[in-house]
């Protein structure tokens, strides 16, 4: 059973009141809490036990699967590896998350290491949401990994959060694409206090008109550090974009590094960056429209992380 | 309803190393009456903006007081003057990443209701509906940006709105009906209007023209009477590039 914590993390983290409709896959403390096949969706452990394969039926229209992992054990790293093969033409929302709750010194945290194989003209919303809490001074850490391959056509979503009290986090990202198929990648993190936070995308524009777009929003408040590494390697007639934007508050800091390859003449990459504190003139206009300073600054920054 | 009393905005001088001090706004005293129409006109760097940013908060009183609606606001912050009922439309509205249209109308009413919220632009008329869900952001046109901007100043039922070159990338077909909503905006609410503009369709829409030059207002009348010290200020025609004080790059 699902106690009043649990649903907390999962409110938060997958926006789940209760066990969800459809497919799901809860797991807790590093084990199988509840699971849930559906008619087009299977879920079965992997032969070594380290994880789930998520079978997507070809075909499969507008079903979602929830995938949340919640922590409350001190001292508990929790490693999972769990893939995603979305047959041709399936189109489906994956919601994945980790919620942490600490309440000791011991530390916590989980590697989720996801890889996906979206088949031809198979479309996936992947949501992902990472959040740490608790009054125990343990470090937090969230570590995940995610590697995607689209077939030809194939089209995939990603919505990549953290929301807060992660003390440490180390992304990757990789992604391959094949000919005519379309990534769009949104990240979001926000730091505070001593927190850390890596991101490292490496995404491969591989077949022919193939599009990639990439945007990271971080925001640094107190002492929190953020650095974001995007590469973007083009090996066909393509089209690629990074957007990173960081907002510092306090004394945050953010190292943004943008990459471009082009590996083929008719390969277009653009990017664009900026590193800053919040726009005098976006203030000045929320200010102007009756908000306080510390309310046009939540508001700007609830925005930005939207 | 708005006194300015001896008002000065001093900045320092910087160059050549002289330590000195210059007054953008050289003690103005004027009084707008509720319900009336005003034009601030006058060359490039006269101070027009500055003096409309005084007025709404944005810019420090040097010297001097403003009383609004019989209280003095001089010291208020940008906040409570929009609260007691001042609404300002800037000449280059900020950009923001996240935020929408529907958004602002929301802070600028205290209104969330989605049917209340399509009423309201109803209202106002600028825009289409389909622009509440628009993110006030990079990629909108300098006209449409400045369409939202007039649409939320006047959607908050401002007692003073002040508008600073509301025209600024608006097209020709607009500026027309754009005049015709302030005055209408005036007329239902009794909003006293301050327009900052060189446009003559907003001069000709004023019942007071107020010509500012180096930081004092050297007419204040009707737009006939103005005529031949507008032209003898030879009104700047380059306000479509001007970017304000702030800029130093005159294009003249």
């Amino acid at each position: 059973m699902l106690d009043a914590l649990d649903k907390k993390l999962l409110k938060t983290v997958a926006d789940l009141e209760d066990l969800p409709k459809g497919a799901y896959n809860i797991r807790k403390n590093g084990k199988l809490l509840h699971r849930q096949k559906s008619a087009n969706i299977n879920i079965e452990t992997n032969a070594d036990g380290t994880g789930i394969i998520v079978t997507i039926k070809p075909g499969t229209k507008n079903e979602s699967v929830h995938i949340p992992v919640i922590l409350n054990q001190a001292g508990l790293y929790d490693v999972v590896y769990n893939s995603f093969i979305i047959g041709e033409g399936a189109e489906v929302t994956i919601i994945a998350g980790c919620g942490i709750h600490c309440g000791t010194a011991d530390p916590e945290g989980h590697a989720g290491i996801h890889d996906f194989q979206v088949g031809r003209k198979a479309k996936v919303t992947y949501v992902e949401k990472h959040f740490a809490m608790g009054e125990g001074r343990g470090r937090r850490t969230l570590n995940p990994t995610t590697k995607i391959f689209l077939a030809q056509g194939a089209a995939a979503e990603m919505e990549l959060t953290q929301i807060g009290g992660v003390d440490e986090a180390d992304r990757l990202n990789e992604a391959t694409l094949g000919p005519d198929s379309l990534l769009l990648i949104t990240e979001r993190v926000l730091t505070d206090g001593e927190q850390t936070a890596v991101s490292t995308n490496n995404i491969v524009l591989q077949g022919a008109n193939s599009r990639a777009n990439m945007i990271s929003r971080s925001v640094m408040k107190g002492n929190s550090k953020q650095t974001f590494y995007a590469t973007m390697e083009a090996l066909n007639k393509c089209f690629g974009h990074i957007e990173c934007d960081a907002i510092i508050m306090d004394n945050g800091t953010n190292e943004t590094m943008p990459s471009l390859k082009a590996k083929h003449p008719d390969a277009e990459l653009t990017h664009e960056a900026s590193i800053g504190k919040i726009a005098s003139d976006q203030l000045t206009k929320l200010m102007s429209l009756g908000l306080t300073y510390d309310q046009a600054v939540n508001r700007i920054i609830q925005g930005f992380l939207k | 309803m708005l006194e300015l009393k001896d008002l000065y905005f001093t900045v320092p001088e910087g160059g050549n190393g002289n330590a000195g001090e210059r007054n953008i706004i050289d003690g103005i005293n004027f009084n707008f009456e509720k319900g009336k129409f005003y034009a601030i006109t006058g060359p490039n760097g006269s101070g027009k903006t500055t003096l409309a940013k005084l007025i709404m908060g944005i810019n420090p009183v040097s010297q001097g007081s403003i009383v609004f609606e019989g209280k003095d606001i001089s010291n208020l912050p940008v906040n409570e003057r929009a609260r007691a009922g001042i609404a300002y439309s800037f000449q280059q509205p900020a950009r923001f990443k996240g935020i929408t249209f529907r958004d602002l109308l929301s802070i600028a009413t205290g209104v969330e209701e989605e049917k209340k919220l399509l009423e309201i632009i109803s209202r106002v008329g600028i825009c289409p509906l389909s622009f509440l869900d628009k993110e006030v952001d990079a990629k909108l046109s300098g006209g449409e940006i400045k369409k939202i901007e007039l649409a939320t100043t006047i959607a908050a039922s401002p007692k003073l709105a002040i508008y600073d070159e509301p025209d600024t990338g608006i097209d020709l077909w607009t500026i027309g009906p754009m005049v015709d909503l302030l005055k209408k905006e005036l007329a239902c609410h009794s909003t006293t209007t301050i327009v900052v503009s060189h446009n003559r369709v907003f001069l000709e829409a004023a019942d007071v023209i107020l010509i500012i030059d180096k930081g004092r207002f050297v007419y204040t009348g009707n737009l006939e009477n103005s005529l031949p010290l507008l032209a003898d200020l030879s009104v700047c025609t380059y306000h479509d590039s001007c970017e304000g004080e702030e800029n130093a790059g005159c294009l003249r």
